[in-house]
């Protein structure tokens, strides 16, 4: 680290304030040399991506300069940052999906205001992809790639475009370990040619892995820049969250009743047609948790909605506590002592709704009169039990969900199924988005419930949250189960093999 | 029987223009993302103001200009309120019907101090073919000018650089404007394009076929040509077909009781006309709820294009 | 529960829902007054006096309370066909062919009864067919709503324009249709301003009757999540295609019983023109958006905007400016509604200024 390197990006004292009030970003700075990988780290909410689409120009700043290279640059939209040299690869990628690769280079090229022929892109791209060394089927519909395949394509059309700087937004957060060592490889050789790469990620061992300096984020501030040689992982996240972070939640060991839930030999398409649960069998017990761990998209979350009753079934049986519920609606399988939380707080909660009527939607025959009548009073009954058992902080009963906080808003999903006393409880990506107290207290809570006899059927992309939570855990790949054991049977190691479709 | 098919071909050659237009025009609407369903108040608006010019200046051209030009500015509007106010898209073409046709019987009675119908206006002439002694082809000029500006518009949107642009805003904008494209302009022009079309469609309607401004100039034909427009699946070729296939549904609920009239003299036909004229809807309904299903529409159709 | 803890609760529930009624009536304002101030401009270009034209409009519309009670109770029903299956997530532009399939079975079953009673139920039923089927096209061939309204309302336009003309007109009065029996006919009640027609009461009865649906019962529950979030419907085990065909069927008996209620209480025939019932579901629209889709407000909403048609028709004789300005009015106001996220903006625009300012 001794020659004098170029400052490539330089955002000094930048503020992003929403018109909501919410403040993303107060007063940070960031420096970035040529040529070097920068990570850029925080929790959810830190403001990373925030800070990177502002400098993307997706977002104005409320207050702060940019200099590119020394120059002081002002943009107004991604179109100004492309023409500067700057891509971003973000999470949910900026591909057409129902046009094909080849065509949305195209767009990426042309609207920036050069005119080049689809044949003269076609070479341009082989031969680049030929430099660096990966392969994209140019003439494939994106939507029909894996997920893997569909990153590089964004890759490829932004280093098409002249690009100098590249951010890449928690690249990893769809791949399997196998596509992520791809990556890095890619990524080590853009560095080789001198491009400069910003990597947001909230991924500590990823840090230590790729980049070579790192700046830290929390809660909207700049908590300082280190070089990552000299620091540990546990420095980081001290960094990351300001306290000592315990790892590791004190649990007893499972006191495992009778069988609960049976899944028997399942298959279930998803929304496209496809087959995405293949055959799945699996059992549930009263007092464990059962942990399924898996990279997002291998049809965990077909396999939770099947067993809700949400989405149709193939071929296959369910058994709740001894009833063949294959047949029967999802009001029925509620009724008989099944709860599910969601994944995604949209399909949850209804936002426009108040608190009352959202803890009302699984709780409706409580309050119905034979008459069927609603009796608002029974309701805002259970909703004020939901905030007392799981310390709701929520302006008021009558004001819409929107209002509250993330972390609140999952309380409030995950509080009304508590409720209800059901006997299983099937939770897809409980803390997914929630901040470190919410994610705590979120997880204390299933294991209390754990403790209490319920069964818990956990769905996480968060291998932390599997390790700590679950007694049982299985991993599925490709709509299998490819491995069911007890939890100590599982390392982080072999989890992330057996994710990846390794035997292991 | 030779003369009732080249009597219905050049018909349909002639109703099925404001469907054609209107059609092409609004599929470029939205496959840039937006619907405006105000076509039935641009029909009615633009007619009208074409009917007035054609009166005042004798000259149908203008008419036909003028009309067009109202379309461009309905256009604007919806323009300004779908995509700069992020309004929304169906209520304002729902308001903009009402308006529309408001404020042109407002106009017929205080001009015209009629409730019914304007007095007649010139009109585009016909272009005649004689294929042989009493037997002739009649179109308007405006029946290939639609068949072309379909053409040419299918080319412009599938195989041209900003055509991709346009359809890119339509199928998923955070993508199209992350990469580089002004989602919010391109959507604009759309449905500018679009109102323009229309307009050119509506004013047809008086100054190119019907010659008067009647209180029911339009009978719901904006609505047909969105059903064209799902028809053909958004592809401005297929909108030439679906445009001939409801233009003659038009054409036989007016040919069909003149035929049985023919036939039969003692059946009093001008009540039963009325029967007759629900065939273009019903053969509308039948079509869309038989024949669509397959339709893939653009998939952020409809849905403002909100920026943070 | 007492009177005071009602009001209390009522309170308490409008601060928390504070920033959305203040939207909510900024958005009304904000539209009426870009409704009228185009309305001037378009009266100004056509050569009237803005002013004396409105004076007329607001004084002559809001002169007799019966007049304007009744003429409000066709656009009250028709606004909650298009309310309903709004909250449904459902755009029912159809209140037209609804509101006319009401009056014709009306008419005919109460000359064979002579019984006001099946009459109105015949038009229930009719109304709610129409929407039923419509619902069904939609449900099961994913037929768009809108073109299938507007296709079905041109049919039943027709259809009855053919049977007026052919089967039931009035030998005596040939441009009217066979008039209801005098002793099926809805009068009027006395009230203290005066004697009002039975069936602007109805009307206002059934608008309470769907408010209480839509906030009270299960149906109605499961009507508005599935409008605002279909996925959380499923989740919660609605199906929101019952949603669709059940508001639908709903929305279409308030208009059937608009049609018939008109027929039955107020015109006692139709003209073989229709023109008593032509454009009375579009005004219905305009009507259910200013009053939010909320049956309460529609009651108010459908009493403006009968005022706009009385004031209409008054110019009309008084200055010669055409009724078709109400029409003129209601479509600005409708597309000034259609931008809710505008005040929205601005009301955050505002927070941000105050903000910054700290």
């Amino acid at each position: 680290m001794s020659e004098e390197k170029r400052k490539a990006v330089e955002m000094l004292n930048i503020s992003k304030i929403y018109p909501d009030g919410v403040v993303a970003l107060r007063n940070v700075s960031l420096t970035v040399y040529e040529g070097e990988i920068h990570g850029l780290l925080g929790e959810n909410g830190a403001g990373k991506t925030t800070l990177m689409r502002i400098l993307y120009g997706e977002i104005k700043p409320t207050k702060g300069e940019i200099r590119l290279f020394g120059r002081k640059v002002s943009f107004h939209g991604p179109w100004d940052a492309i023409r500067h040299g700057i891509g971003m690869v973000y999470q949910h990628f900026t591909l057409v999906p129902t046009f094909t690769v080849l065509e949305n280079l195209h767009l990426s090229f042309t609207s920036v205001g050069k005119k080049i022929s689809e044949s003269m892109i076609r070479r341009n791209a082989e031969k680049l992809m030929k430099e660096i060394g990966f392969e994209v089927p140019l003439d494939a519909i994106v939507e029909d790639l894996p997920i893997g395949v569909q990153q590089r394509a964004e890759i490829l059309k932004i280093l098409l475009r002249k690009a100098k700087i590249l951010i890449l937004d928690e690249p990893t957060s769809v791949l399997t370990p196998i596509e992520t060592r791809e990556l890095f490889k890619t990524l080590k050789k853009l560095k080789e040619k001198g491009i400069t790469i910003i990597f947001i990620t909230h991924k500590l061992r990823e840090v230590k892995e790729i980049t070579d300096r790192v700046t830290v984020l929390r809660k909207g501030r700049l908590v300082g820049t280190v070089e990552t040689a000299k620091v540990s992982e546990i420095d980081l996240a001290r960094m990351m969250v300001g306290r000592e972070v315990f790892l590791k939640i004190s649990k007893k060991p499972a006191k495992v009743g009778r069988k609960v839930l049976e899944v028997v030999n399942l298959w279930v398409k998803d929304d496209r047609g496809l087959d995405a649960v293949r055959g799945v069998s699996l059992d549930l017990y009263e007092g464990e948790i059962l942990g399924i761990a898996g990279v997002q998209g291998n049809g965990q979350k077909e396999l939770v909605e099947a067993i809700a009753g949400i989405r149709p079934i193939i071929k296959g049986r369910i058994v709740v506590d001894n009833v063949d519920v294959t047949n029967r609606s999802t009001v029925e399988r509620y009724r008989l002592g099944l709860a599910y939380v969601p994944d995604s707080r949209l399909v949850g909660l209804v936002f426009d709704m108040s608190l009352v009527e959202n803890t009302t939607l699984t709780n409706l025959h409580k309050v119905l009169t034979r008459a069927k009548r609603i009796l608002w009073d029974k309701a805002s009954e259970i909703a004020v039990k939901v905030v007392k058992e799981l310390d709701v902080i929520a302006p008021s009963l009558n004001a819409p969900v929107k209002y509250l906080s993330g972390g609140n808003q999952q309380k409030v999903m995950v509080g009304r199924e508590i409720v209800r006393e059901p006997k299983i409880f099937i939770v897809a990506e409980p803390t997914h988005g929630l901040d470190v107290g919410a994610t705590e207290f979120i997880r204390k809570t299933l294991i209390s419930l754990r403790d209490k006899g319920k069964a818990i059927l956990l769905v996480s992309t968060d291998l932390d949250e599997i390790m700590q939570l679950s007694d049982r855990i299985a991993v599925m790949y490709e709509g299998k189960i490819v491995a069911i054991g007890k939890a100590g049977e599982f390392s982080i190691e072999r989890l992330g093999l057996l994710m990846g479709g390794v035997k292991a | 029987m030779i003369e009732d098919i080249i009597s219905l071909t050049s018909s349909t050659l002639i109703y099925m223009v404001p469907l054609v237009l209107a059609g092409v025009g609004e599929i470029i609407t939205e496959r840039s993302g937006v619907v405006n369903i105000g076509l039935e108040g641009i029909f009615v608006l633009s007619s009208f103001t074409a009917t007035i010019i054609t009166f005042a200046t004798g000259n149908p051209y203008l008419g036909l200009l003028s009309g067009t030009i109202v379309g461009l500015l309905a256009g604007v509007l919806h323009g300004i309120v779908s995509v700069y106010l992020r309004g929304n898209q169906i209520i304002a073409g729902v308001g903009f019907n009402t308006l529309a046709y408001g404020i042109s019987i407002m106009g017929l009675v205080t001009i015209w101090k009629q409730h019914g119908a304007s007095p007649s206006v010139s009109k585009i002439p016909m272009i005649s073919l004689k294929i042989r002694e009493g037997l002739t082809f009649t179109i308007s000029p405006l029946s290939i000018a639609a068949i072309l500006i379909a053409i040419g518009a299918w080319y412009w949107l599938f195989k041209t650089t900003s055509g991709l642009k346009l359809r890119a805003c339509g199928e998923d904008p955070k993508s199209a404007e992350a990469m580089g494209v002004n989602v919010f302009r391109t959507r604009f022009y759309a449905t500018v394009v679009g109102g323009i079309l229309t307009g050119l469609g509506g004013a047809y309607l008086t100054v190119g076929w019907i010659g008067q401004f009647t209180r029911h100039i339009s009978a719901g034909r904006g609505f047909i040509a969105l059903a064209n427009v799902a028809f053909s699946n958004w592809n401005p070729l297929m909108a030439i077909v679906g445009g001939m296939i409801f233009g003659f549904f038009d054409v036989l609920s007016i040919y069909l009781p003149i035929k049985i009239q023919l036939i039969y003299p003692e059946v009093k036909i001008t009540t039963l006309a009325y029967l007759f004229k629900t065939i273009p809807y019903i053969g509308t309904l039948a079509v869309v709820s038989l024949i669509i299903g397959r339709a893939r529409m653009p998939r952020a159709l409809g849905k403002p294009y909100i920026k943070e | 529960m007492s009177l005071v803890q009602f009001l209390m609760k009522f309170r308490e529930r409008i601060r928390a829902r504070y920033e959305e009624y203040l939207v909510i009536v900024i958005e009304i304002l904000a539209s009426a007054i870009i409704g009228f101030s185009i309305g001037a401009l378009v009266l100004y270009i056509l050569g009237f006096n803005p002013a004396r034209i409105y004076f007329i409009l607001f004084s002559k519309g809001l002169s007799n309370p019966n007049y304007l009670l009744s003429k409000s109770t066709p656009i009250m029903l028709t606004g909650l066909a298009f309310a309903i299956p709004m909250l449904a997530g459902v755009f029912n532009i159809g209140g037209e062919g609804q509101l006319y399939i009401g009056a014709l079975t009306s008419l005919v079953v109460v000359t064979f009864t002579h019984n006001p009673a099946l009459g109105i139920l015949a038009g229930i039923v009719a109304g709610a067919a129409l929407g039923t089927f419509k619902a069904v096209l939609k449900v099961y061939r994913g037929v768009n709503e809108v073109i299938a309204a507007i296709m079905l309302n041109w049919v039943t336009y027709f259809l009855i324009l053919y049977l007026l003309t052919e089967k039931l007109y009035n030998p005596q009065i040939p441009h009217e249709s066979i008039p209801v029996p005098e002793d099926a006919r809805l009068g009027k009640i006395p009230t203290p301003i005066g004697d009002i027609r039975l069936i602007f009461f109805i009307a206002v009865i059934a608008s309470l009757v769907v408010y209480y649906i839509l906030y009270y019962t299960n149906i109605g529950y499961m009507l508005r999540v599935a409008g605002l979030s279909p996925k959380t419907a499923k989740y919660a085990g609605f199906n929101p295609n019952l949603a669709i065909i059940y508001s639908m069927a709903l929305g279409g008996a308030m208009a059937g019983l608009g049609g018939s209620l008109l027929l039955i209480g107020y015109v006692y025939s139709i003209d073989t023109t229709m023109s008593t019932l032509f454009g009375l579901g579009f005004m219905g629209i305009g009507v259910a958006l200013l009053g939010r889709n909320n049956p309460i407000g529609i009651i108010f909403s459908a009493i403006f905007f009968s005022m706009l048609i009385i004031g209409g028709e008054m110019i009309e004789l008084l200055a010669g400016a055409p009724p078709e300005l109400a029409d003129a009015l209601t479509g600005v106001i409708v597309i000034a509604l259609a931008l809710p996220y505008t005040y929205r903006m601005l009301i955050s625009y505002m927070r941000i200024r105050r903000m910054m300012k700290k």
